[in-house]
């Protein structure tokens, strides 16, 4: 049987992940951290962007936008508790996050959350969009924020990482 | 953002990172410092107050939410389970990922300090197809694992057709350590 053509490059039985996966996802982040420091980190988030999600990158670099909105919602359909609107325009498609799922589950459980963490969505992202000519901006964070794909060609100011809130 | 519904995907994916930074030994500090002390610190506190009684309190929930199947087995001397489908090793083989050596030491890599720490060493067996076993003992208590069928009936692992395939099963006697395997 040939096997379902999804927006996801990976798929599970269930629709939704367990929520407390998100505390080995923070834990991972602060390992690394303490370990070797925010740079290695950063690289850590570039390498997951560039290589683990590599078949992302490759659809949105024959889909353009469109497969970029694609993903988004059927990623964000899959995380328990994430409220996020997924806008999509010719030249580029925002994601208007109003609950991070991430920071909502640690802060349920009284997780101390790692300060970069909303970093880590700039850095995979870039990665991912990278191969396909688009670009990311961030704003916001630490339980909400506006995640925009752009093209490269388009005249934005780069990221600043001041835009990024800390978590906590 | 990084999503828990692939979690297992990038998870293993991070092993296999962190082996090209620092090694086997900076694996081994990540499942034991960061998953073991850090993210399933919940599990721990909850076995260490209440040996097998905190085993049903973690496991129950957890397995029924990553969509386990598998059966288990309580008395008052040992904690087993039998894995049956195991929902993480099933979604790496069902989508095709390996980038680490055995994904299945990931588990010995925080359980087993966690259970060394409450006081509790582990029989275990995989066969890197998605099945296991776990026998839990107070590490005062000698017994040896149980033979095929004997806690668990008809529901042992062991006793299913595909149990043995031609992916070599790691076993661990008496382990509280990840390396502490032999892989026949």
């Amino acid at each position: 049987m040939t096997p379902p053509v999804t927006p996801l490059p990976y798929m599970d039985t269930k629709p939704h992940g367990h929520a407390d996966f998100y505390f080995a996802i923070n834990a991972t982040f602060r390992f690394i951290l303490k370990r070797f420091g925010l740079e290695a980190l950063r690289r850590y988030w570039q390498d997951m962007g560039a290589k683990y999600h590599q078949p992302v990158g490759e659809r949105w670099r024959q889909g353009g936008l469109s497969a970029v909105a694609e993903h988004w919602r059927a990623f964000f359909a899959a995380e328990p508790g994430a409220e996020v609107e997924v806008i999509e325009d010719a030249d580029e498609v925002s994601l208007e996050v109003r609950t991070c799922p991430m920071i909502k589950h640690l802060r349920e459980h009284q997780r101390e959350i790692v300060p970069c963490l909303c970093q880590h969505c700039y850095y995979v992202s870039e990665a991912m969009a990278a191969p396909a000519g688009l670009t990311v901006r961030i704003s916001g964070g630490n339980g909400a924020c506006t995640q925009r794909f752009l093209r490269q060609t388009s005249n934005e100011p780069g990221q600043q990482l001041a835009d990024i809130k800390e978590a906590a | 953002m990084t999503g828990c519904y692939d979690f297992c995907g990038h998870y293993e994916w991070t092993f296999e990172w962190l082996r090209q930074q620092g090694g086997h030994e900076l694996v081994k500090a990540y499942w034991d410092e960061s998953i073991n002390q850090d993210s399933q610190v919940h599990a721990s506190t909850l076995i260490t107050a209440k040996g097998f009684e905190g085993m049903k309190e973690y496991w129950g929930p957890t397995l029924a939410d990553e969509g386990a199947v598998y059966h288990r087995t309580v008395t008052d001397d040992v904690f087993r389970i039998d894995m049956h489908e195991c929902p993480s090793k099933g979604f790496l083989l069902r989508n095709g990922l390996k980038q680490y050596a055995d994904y299945c030491d990931h588990c010995m890599g925080w359980i087993g300090p966690m259970m060394k720490g409450a006081g509790f060493v582990v029989d275990h067996q995989h066969n890197h197809c998605g099945q296991c076993w776990w026998e839990m003992r107070r590490k005062e208590d000698a017994t040896a694992p149980s033979a095929p069928g004997e806690l668990s009936g008809a529901e042992d692992v062991r006793l299913r057709p595909g149990w043995l395939r031609d992916e070599p099963v790691d076993t661990y006697q008496r382990a509280t350590e990840p390396d502490d395997k032999t892989t026949a």
